[in-house]
C-alpha cells in the first residue's frame, strides 16, 4: 500500500464514519431534545383538520405521499418538487443493493429505469434552481443555504450518473467488499489500528460519497429536518376535538 | 424591571440612546392609503422593497396602563438585548409550534404570495416567509450552535440591534394572525405563532402596541374592551331592549343581564351592544332566545367575548380574560355558556378554553362545552323550533365572509367543515338566495378582513385600507357576476373595518351586516311552534 492510497482510506474510512455518526446522533438530538421534548401548550390545529385520529393520520399521509397542502397553493413547484423528492426515494431504495444480500427482486426491477429515473431528478433538480432564481418573491427569501443543498445533490446526482458510464465505472466488486467492510463491527478498531477498509480506487466515487457524507453531516443543523419536523408539526398533528378532550398544557400549574 | 423615570438624566448615556434611536425608528407618522379600482380580480403585485416600512401602529406610552400590565414603562429598558434574548429563549422552551417552526422553513416560497397585506401592499417583508425570517435570523445568529460559533454572516443571521427592532415592529404589526399562510405551508407553519412570540417578545423589552393593549387593560381591569363601567352596560343593554320592545312591539322580549339561575350565559363582544352594525346582531340573538324560549343572561362582569390575549400570545393575559367568563358562569348557576358572533372569542373559548380550565362539566354535564351562537341557532332551525319567514331578506342576494379565526380555527358543530357549514346553514335557513364568493377566497382559503388582530386602531388606516383588497375585489367580482349585495359576517373586528372600508371602496354601508342580523329579520316573533 503506498503513502496515497493509506491517506485517500484513511479518508474514506473516516468521511463515513463521521457522516452517518453525526447524522445519526443530529438526528435523534434534534428530534427528541428540540421537536419532542418541547411543550405544545395549545391546541392549535389548521382546518380542514378531522375529529379523529384516523383523519389526521390521513391527513398527514396525503401531505407527505403527495403534498397535499402544497398542492393547494402553487402548481409548478408542487410538480416539481413533488417529482424530485419522489424520485430522489427510489434512488435511495435502488442503493441498498450495496447493503442487503441477497439484492431483493424489487430493487433489481428498478435497475432498468435508474438512468431514466435519475434524469428525471437532475432534471427537476436544476428547474428548482432556476426557479429560486426567477421567481422573485423566492428569490427574495432564498439565502446562499438553499442554494448550497440544492447543489449538494446535484452534485451527487451528477457523479452517481457519471458512474454508469464505461470510462468511470468503478469496479463493483471493490464497491461492495469497501460497503461490507465498513459494515464490520471491528472496522473503526481497524482503522484506528491504521487498516482502513480499502475503498475503490475511483475518483468519481470518491466525490460522489464525499458529497453524500457532507449532506448527511450537514442535515440535522439545515432547513433538511423538515423531513422529520413535519411530524411533529402542530397544526397537522392535533385532533380537531379540543371541545370533547382536554388538551393539558404542562407548563400551566396555576 | 426598567426605572420609572420618563427623562433621561441617568448615567446610562448609552441605553438611552438606545431607546431614543428606537423611538425616532419608529415614531408614528400617519400614512394615508388610496383604495385601488375594483375589478373582481385579485392580482399579485411585483415587489416593492420598502413600501410600507413606514406604517407604524403608535406605541403605549400611558404609565398606569403599562404597570397594570406588567410591562417595562418609558420605553426600550436599558439591558433589552438581556431581556430580548431571555424571552425568546423562554419562548423556545415552552412553544413546540415556535421551535419547529423557526427550524423547518425550507423557503419554498408556496406562502409569498398567499396574504393579503402582501398582496395590498407589494411590500415583500408582508410575505409570511420574509417576516418570519426576521425572526429566524435571530433564531439562527443565537439559538443555533453554528450561529454562536461563526456570528451572523455565515448563518444568514442578523445581530440584535436597534434597527432590527425597528423591523420587527412594523412588520410585526402588519401580520393580522389570519394564518392563511399555513393553509398552503407543506408543513403546516403557522406565521400567526410567529407573530405573536414576536409581539410577546417586543412587549418584554418596552415595546408596546397602544390598540391591543390598551384593550387588553380594559378587559382585565373593567371586564370588557370598550371600558364600559358596569352600570354604562346595563344602561346600553336597556336601550337595547326597550328599542327592541318598541320595533317588535312585544312587551316580553328581553335582553337580561346579571340573571341568576338562568340558562345560558351569552357572552359576545362588547362591541355588540351599541357600535353599527354590531348591534343588529344583538336584536338577533334576542330574537332567537325569546322564540327558542330558552332563558338566557348576559353578564357585567364577563361583559366581553372577546380575548385581545391571543394576539400578543401573552398566555397570562389571555387565561386572566377568559376567566371572567368562568366565574361569571359559576356565580350566575348557568347551564351552558353560549358564544356570539366573534371570531378569535370563538378560537379561545373553543380551542383554549378547554385546555385553561378544563370543561364546563360543572354547569351541566349535558352541555360541557362553550357552544357558537350559529351552531345554537342552526340547531333550532332544524328541529323547527322558529318559525322563519325568508321572504323579509328577499331583498338580499347574500354571500357570506368566512372570519379568518373560525374558518381557520377549530371545530364547530364536531365536524371537520362545521366551521362552514353551519353558518351557511344558518343563511340559507333565513334566506332565499345566497351566492359564495369565488372558492379560493372562502372556507379555509379565505381572505383576513384585513384589520384583525389588534390592526383595526385608526393608527393603521394604511394597511386597513390595503389589506381590505382581496376581500373587496372578490366581494365586488361576486357582486358583478351573481348580483350579491349583502355580506354576512359573523367577527366583531370584519364588522367594523368592513363597515368602514364598503364606502372607502364605493359600496353602500348597509351592505354588510351579522348572520343574526337576517335571522333577526326573518323570524316571525309571536309565533310558538314546534317547542
Amino acid at each position: 500500500m503506498t503513502g496515497i492510497t493509506f491517506i485517500v482510506n484513511m479518508y474514506m474510512n473516516a468521511i463515513v464514519y463521521v457522516g452517518c455518526a453525526v447524522f445519526a446522533l443530529g438526528f435523534i438530538y434534534k428530534v427528541y431534545c428540540e421537536y419532542y421534548k418541547t411543550p405544545q401548550p395549545l391546541k392549535i390545529p389548521q382546518t380542514p383538520q378531522s375529529t379523529n385520529l384516523s383523519g389526521v393520520i390521513m391527513r398527514m399521509a396525503g401531505d407527505v405521499l403527495f403534498f397535499r397542502s402544497l398542492s393547494k397553493g402553487t402548481t409548478f413547484l408542487f410538480i416539481t418538487g413533488w417529482i424530485f423528492h419522489f424520485t430522489f426515494l427510489l434512488m435511495i431504495v435502488r442503493h441498498l443493493r450495496y447493503f442487503i444480500h441477497p439484492v431483493p427482486e424489487l430493487i433489481t426491477a428498478l435497475g432498468g429505469a435508474a438512468m431514466l429515473l435519475a434524469g428525471v431528478l437532475l432534471v427537476s433538480l436544476i428547474l428548482l434552481v432556476i426557479r429560486r432564481v426567477l421567481d422573485e418573491r423566492t428569490a427574495y427569501v432564498t439565502s446562499f443555504a438553499d442554494y448550497l443543498v440544492l447543489l449538494v445533490i446535484i452534485g451527487i446526482v451528477f457523479t452517481g450518473m457519471l458512474m454508469r458510464s464505461e470510462v468511470y465505472r468503478p469496479d463493483i466488486i471493490a464497491v461492495n467488499r469497501f460497503v461490507l467492510e465498513l459494515f464490520d463491527i471491528r472496522a473503526p478498531l481497524h482503522m484506528l489500528g491504521m487498516h482502513p477498509a480499502v475503498a475503490p480506487g475511483n475518483v468519481v466515487f470518491m466525490c460522489h460519497l464525499s458529497l453524500v457524507c457532507f449532506l448527511l453531516m450537514y442535515f440535522p443543523f439545515s432547513k433538511l429536518m423538515h423531513s422529520a419536523g413535519y411530524f411533529f408539526s402542530p397544526t397537522r398533528n392535533m385532533v380537531n376535538n379540543p371541545r370533547d378532550v382536554r388538551h393539558v398544557n404542562p407548563w400551566d400549574n396555576s | 424591571m426598567a426605572n420609572d423615570k420618563t427623562t433621561d438624566d441617568s448615567a446610562q448615556g448609552d441605553s438611552n440612546d438606545a431607546n431614543t434611536r428606537v423611538q425616532e425608528l419608529i415614531k408614528y407618522v400617519k400614512i394615508k392609503a388610496k383604495p385601488v379600482e375594483l375589478t373582481g380580480e385579485i392580482k399579485i403585485p411585483k415587489i416593492k422593497p420598502n413600501s410600507f416600512i413606514d406604517v407604524k401602529p403608535q406605541l403605549l406610552t400611558a404609565l398606569e396602563p403599562l404597570e397594570r400590565l406588567g410591562y417595562p414603562v418609558g420605553g426600550l429598558v436599558p439591558n433589552w438585548k438581556e431581556v430580548f434574548l431571555k424571552k425568546m429563549d423562554e419562548i423556545l422552551k415552552k412553544y413546540r409550534s415556535v421551535k419547529l417552526f423557526l427550524n423547518i422553513c425550507v423557503r419554498c416560497g408556496a406562502c409569498t404570495d398567499k396574504c393579503h397585506y402582501f398582496i395590498g401592499t407589494a411590500d415583500p417583508n408582508n410575505m409570511p416567509v420574509a417576516r418570519a425570517e426576521l425572526m429566524r435570523k435571530v433564531y439562527r445568529r443565537y439559538f443555533t450552535w453554528q450561529g454562536k460559533l461563526l456570528g451572523s454572516k455565515y448563518v444568514n443571521g442578523s445581530d440584535l440591534s436597534e434597527e432590527l427592532l425597528a423591523m420587527w415592529y412594523t412588520y410585526f404589526y402588519q401580520c393580522s394572525e389570519c394564518r392563511r399562510c399555513s393553509v398552503f405551508c407543506p408543513y403546516g407553519i403557522d406565521t400567526a405563532e410567529i407573530t405573536m412570540a414576536a409581539r410577546e417578545i417586543l412587549n418584554s423589552v418596552g415595546l408596546v402596541q397602544k390598540y391591543v393593549h390598551e384593550i387588553i387593560d380594559k378587559a382585565q381591569n373593567i371586564g370588557n374592551n370598550l371600558g364600559m363601567q358596569k352600570n354604562a352596560i346595563i344602561n346600553a343593554l336597556e336601550f337595547v331592549q326597550d328599542e327592541l320592545q318598541e320595533t317588535t312591539e312585544i312587551p316580553d322580549i328581553r335582553v337580561p343581564i346579571d340573571e341568576e339561575g338562568a340558562d345560558v350565559l351569552f357572552v359576545t363582544p362588547s362591541a355588540d351592544f351599541f357600535a353599527s352594525p354590531h348591534i343588529e346582531s344583538l336584536y338577533g340573538y334576542a330574537k332567537v332566545f325569546h322564540q327558542a324560549g330558552i332563558s338566557w343572561t348576559m353578564s357585567t362582569h364577563a361583559s366581553e367575548g372577546g380575548n385581545f390575549g391571543l394576539f400578543i400570545h401573552n398566555y397570562g393575559h389571555m387565561k386572566k380574560i377568559n376567566k371572567r367568563i368562568w366565574e361569571a358562569a359559576r356565580q350566575l348557576k348557568v347551564k351552558r355558556v353560549i358564544g356570539g358572533e366573534c371570531g378569535h372569542m370563538w378560537r379561545v373559548l373553543s380551542s383554549y378554553s378547554n385546555t385553561m380550565f378544563g370543561p364546563f362539566d360543572w354547569l351541566d354535564s349535558r352541555f360541557p362545552r362553550p357552544q357558537h351562537i350559529c351552531e345554537f341557532t342552526l340547531d333550532l332551525l332544524k328541529r323547527g323550533a322558529l318559525k322563519i319567514d325568508k321572504t323579509a331578506n328577499d331583498e338580499f342576494v347574500v354571500t357570506m365572509h368566512d372570519s379568518c379565526q373560525v374558518a381557520r380555527g377549530l371545530e364547530m358543530g364536531g365536524t371537520k367543515y362545521g366551521q362552514f357549514e353551519i353558518p351557511r346553514g344558518v343563511i340559507r335557513g333565513v334566506c332565499n338566495r345566497y351566492e359564495d364568493m369565488p372558492d379560493n377566497t372562502i372556507k379555509e382559503r379565505t381572505f383576513c378582513c384585513g384589520a384583525g388582530q389588534g390592526l383595526l386602531g385608526d393608527d393603521m388606516i394604511a394597511t386597513r385600507v390595503k389589506g381590505a383588497i382581496p376581500r373587496m375585489q372578490a366581494y365586488s367580482y361576486a357582486k358583478r357576476e351573481k348580483g350579491v349585495n349583502f355580506l354576512a359576517l359573523i367577527c366583531a373586528i370584519c364588522k367594523a373595518q368592513l363597515s368602514k372600508m364598503f364606502p372607502t371602496y364605493g359600496i353602500p354601508m348597509e351592505e354588510v351586516g351579522g348572520i343574526h342580523q337576517l335571522v333577526g329579520r326573518a323570524i316571525v316573533l309571536g309565533a310558538k311552534e314546534g317547542i
